[in-house]
């Protein structure tokens, strides 16, 4: 190579765009239970798996995931992580505190959710652990509104 | 080598300006579903998968990835092909390697683009973002003429020179850029996959809509369109068993040509309208087909004309018609889809542009007229050879499909 | 598979930092594999690109680069994915046999940006995943490094020793980017944690690099090369995005993509008949996770293989002589890497990282989280 990095220019500008995604009419039901609530989750003809979010294929059957289906708002933690980091704008960043992030089944047919598990102190975590939903006081149809969860 | 044929073609129901109703995935699948219910295949028959998006104009990446549900391909070898304006061709012949290769017989290529999630134009000017950063650290003027502010790859302001070039070079005037705008949005009104459609379109018409960059005035520039293609190819053995109806691929080629042909970072360097890649790939394509003639050879011709001036240009840079010609073959009604070489039948890329399917839809448009089965816009004559041409990059890539209503002869 | 397809040169280069543009560590790799072949670009029948528009912060980032790549005027494509993927497209051009040689040529360049891991964020999905902002890379990999510690009840510790494996390996090759040397498994131990139990040194680093190769038909190769590596076999396969979906502990993509590719190496036992495998493991515990899936390892005996040397250059089964993607991990040209640096191994040429006996080896790349993408090569000599 041979040239020092001041041979180059490096220009450093932001670019900020908007962009508009449609979520489609499943995650549109996602987020409508949620105004309730409600945890839906939709079900494969096939296989009768659950998924949560729900979405409208399952890719192991190739079939229409048609049934939409509420889901307990307790489950078990099966996996989890601590956090030591934060990952905002593509930049590694560490964290204020080491936070808890689980998966979380809310039936036994369902998928596993990714949430905040909050509550406890992180280095109490243990995989099989009961967890509830808990959330914003206000919802409103946004995906924050399922806040996190915490030991039931 | 084997032979390979198109067995199934899916669209989206359409092609709109904004599908509010679905999200990316879900439009994909809509297209995926009609290419099975098309063929009559299942999931099970497909060994591999051709992805293709310019993901840039919806701010998403690697979407195959989170897609992977919606497109039956859990299991199965995806690749993932992305080459700007000629993605969606890129990608069917990455399919016509998958299978000409031995490796595979029965491949699906999978291509969308949902404009509306994002802005086209940040799109466009993506390509050359990094020099515009360097040219605004610099403080060089980059809104001006000497500028690029008003180029990218594909947009108005660089196409405004391509098209005075062309225009100068060919005789042809305004006037023949607006007639055939005019033809192919009359086209477009009889597919229903189109997206601009105006039935009583004419060149007076267009000629009323407002110049953007001379010569390019509103009514010459492609839409920016919500929608997916779908296309199955299959090897001869497998095509024999799957479908009774196909269209065959005899040649694929394509060319590059360097990004500064033809842009305005170093100035002018070549000329914009030469487009060589079109006239090398051409050749390559006809001589793998065999063709020795196109002019007379090839029955019907679907150019990617993201401006209405390129299906006069490209008519001619791939030889079928002289140079100078193609606007006197306009005037006599011959690119009509009455006429003795009818030209984008679907309305081209002009009507309907959704980036990743469109150099996609010239092939599928291409199978369509072959088979006989495009529907009110099937063209008057016999289609036995058709060419689908595809266009992109920084004005720099051409693709070029050949496909034909048998098995080509070993 | 008619005919053969050989690889027939290479040219590498990474570093936590290239200062240098993509167009131009383009035009050094790839002219300068034409002068160590003592061809021209005339002579390369067809390019394969491999980049990515959102790393390159261009849109069809390949346009400025047919040109360094010495395409101008001929024929070329571009992958979007690992570059495994661009070998096998690459492949499959010369199998037709309208090409008798291809160029790929891959780049990632992610050390020196100021977001590395912003591409990443796009690659979610944009209706749910950007959205709430809960799942990255980083943290799935840990979920997948906690399952697979648990399924078999392996310590956080074994997960160092695997780091200090590749760390070791990689202070010894020229062509990686993380060379630091004197690192053991007290010095992996000691790194921050990013997601437990994943510590930095358990994960890539974030790279600059590029790789270029060139690819011939048998004829071809024969003429440019005495020493050919052959393209014994190929396999790719997917699975699922959502990772609350998937068995994480196992990866049946790779699986899937490894019996591909063995079926047509005519392979019928890899733990015997491979000599050495590299591997696209971006976290430590993805290494003996994805050799078992692609059997090279024996499932749950991880430990007893690394702790007894058997994964180690000396070993029986060495996994990641080169050190690597613990040691580089330039998005897109890292599984052409792999593939760079398994021919070295079977050309004899890997320096003091050149382990016994190697006349097949196997180079696996990966796309997605967790693995979601797979693709293996077998080569031979």
């Amino acid at each position: 190579m041979g040239a020092t990095e001041e041979a180059f220019i490096t220009p450093a500008i932001p670019m900020d765009f908007t962009y508009n995604y449609r979520i489609g009419l499943y995650m549109t039901r996602y987020l409508e239970g949620f105004k309730e609530r409600k945890i839906m989750g939709s079900r494969c003809s096939g296989c009768r798996k659950i998924a949560v979010p729900p979405r409208k294929y399952c890719g192991v059957c190739n079939k229409i995931m048609d049934e939409f289906v509420e889901l307990p708002q307790e489950g078990t933690l099966e996996n989890f992580t601590v956090g030591h980091v934060v990952l905002e704008k593509g930049r590694l960043n560490p964290a204020e505190n080491p936070y808890l992030l689980g998966l979380v089944r809310l039936d036994e047919n369902a998928s596993l959710l990714l949430a905040r598990v909050e509550g406890l102190d992180p280095a109490e975590a243990r995989p099989g652990m009961r967890v509830k939903a808990v959330w914003k006081d206000q919802v409103e149809g946004d995906y924050g509104d399922l806040d996190h969860f915490a030991p039931a | 080598m084997r032979n390979v044929a198109i067995v199934g073609i899916g669209y989206t129901p359409v092609f709109v300006s904004k599908r509010r109703d679905v999200c990316i995935p879900e439009m994909i699948s809509e297209a995926v579903e009609n290419a099975f219910k098309d063929s009559g295949l299942t999931p099970a028959d497909i060994d591999a998968i051709i992805f293709g998006n310019m993901h840039t104009f919806e701010g998403v990446n690697l979407p195959h990835l989170w897609c992977a549900d919606y497109i039956a391909s859990l299991g199965k070898p995806v690749m993932r092909i992305a080459t700007g304006g000629t993605t969606g061709m890129a990608a069917l012949h990455a399919a016509y390697y998958h299978i000409v290769s031995g490796l595979h017989d029965v491949v699906m290529v999978v291509t969308y683009e949902k404009h509306s999630e994002g802005d086209s134009q940040v799109g466009l000017l993506g390509i050359i973002t990094p020099e515009i950063m360097a040219m605004l650290a610099l403080g060089i003027d980059v809104t001006g003429q000497s500028g690029m502010g008003a180029i990218g790859g594909g947009s108005a302001g660089g196409i405004s020179y391509q098209a005075s070039s062309y225009l100068a070079h060919s005789g042809a005037g305004i006037e023949h850029i607006d007639a055939i705008a005019a033809m192919e949005r009359r086209n477009a009104a009889k597919n229903p996959y189109a997206h601009l459609k105006d039935p009583e379109a004419t060149a007076e018409k267009i000629a009323q809509t407002p110049l953007v960059s001379y010569p390019i005035r509103f009514g010459h520039i492609c839409p920016t369109s919500d929608g997916a293609t779908v296309c199955i190819l299959a090897s001869e053995e497998k095509a024999a068993k799957l479908a009774d109806r196909a269209a065959w691929v005899w040649a694929v080629s394509n060319c590059c040509s360097d990004a500064t042909t033809g842009n305005l970072i170093e100035g002018i360097i070549t000329d914009p309208a030469e487009q060589m890649p079109a006239v090398i790939a051409s050749r390559q394509a006809y001589e793998r087909a065999g063709i020795e003639d196109p002019k007379k050879e090839i029955d019907y011709v679907e150019i990617y004309n993201g401006f209405a001036h390129q299906t006069l240009m490209f008519l001619e840079k791939i030889g079928m018609c002289e140079l100078g010609e193609a606007h006197k073959l306009l005037e006599k009604g011959e690119l009509e889809m009455s006429g003795r070489l009818p030209v984008n039948a679907s309305g081209g890329v002009v009507s309907t542009n959704s980036i990743g399917t469109s150099a996609m839809n010239r092939v599928t448009e291409c199978a369509l007229q072959i088979m006989g089965r495009a529907g009110e816009h099937q063209v008057e004559k016999e289609v036995h050879k058709a060419l689908a041409h595809g266009w992109g990059g920084l004005m720099q890539y051409v693709t070029i499909t050949i496909l034909a209503d048998k098995p080509k002869k070993p | 598979m008619e005919g053969k397809v050989a690889i027939v040169g290479f040219r590498m280069m990474s570093a936590p930092d290239l200062v240098t543009s993509r167009e131009r560590l383009t035009f050094e790799l790839t002219r300068g594999l034409l002068d160590d072949l003592g061809i021209d670009r005339v002579d390369v029948d067809t390019t394969i690109i491999d980049s990515n528009d959102f790393l390159d912060g261009r849109t069809i980032s390949n346009v400025f680069l047919d040109g360094p790549a010495g395409a101008y005027l001929r024929d070329e494509s571009k992958v979007e994915m690992d570059g495994v993927n661009a070998v096998i497209y690459a492949c499959m051009r010369i199998l037709s046999g309208q090409y008798r040689t291809a160029m790929v040529v891959a780049l990632g360049l992610t050390g020196s940006q100021v977001s590395p891991y912003l591409h990443i964020e796009y690659a979610l999905s944009a209706h749910y995943d950007r959205q709430t902002r809960l799942l990255n890379e980083l943290n799935s990999a840990a979920l997948q490094a906690r399952v697979y510690l648990a399924k078999y009840g392996y310590s956080e510790e074994l997960l160092d020793e695997i780091a200090a494996q590749a760390l070791g390996n990689a202070a010894l090759d020229p062509y990686q980017a993380r060379r630091i040397s004197g690192v053991g498994k007290d010095e992996v131990a000691a790194s921050a944690y990013y997601y437990e139990p994943l510590r930095e040194l358990h994960c890539y680093p974030p790279t600059d690099g590029g790789c270029a190769m060139l690819l011939a038909s048998e004829e071809r190769a024969r003429e440019l090369t005495d020493k050919p590596v052959w393209v014994l076999g190929m396999g790719r396969s997917i699975e699922t995005f959502y990772i609350g979906e998937r068995d994480l502990a196992a990866s049946p993509s790779t699986a899937q993509a490894a019996e591909r590719a063995y079926a047509m190496a005519g392979v019928k036992n890899p733990g015997a008949e491979v000599d050495l495998a590299e591997i696209s493991a971006l976290f430590a515990h993805q290494e003996p996770l994805l050799a078992e899936a692609m059997g090279l390892l024996e499932e749950g005996k991880a430990e007893e293989a690394y702790r007894s040397g058997d994964t180690s250059v000396a070993g029986k089964i060495p996994l990641n002589p080169s050190g690597g993607a613990l040691g580089g991990h330039p998005i897109c040209a890292s599984g052409l890497i792999r593939v760079a640096q398994a021919v070295r191994q079977l050309r004899g040429e890997a320096g003091e990282n050149q382990v016994g006996k190697a006349e097949i080896a196997v180079a696996h790349g990966q796309d997605g989280l967790c693995a979601q993408q797979n693709a293996v090569l077998v080569l031979g000599v």
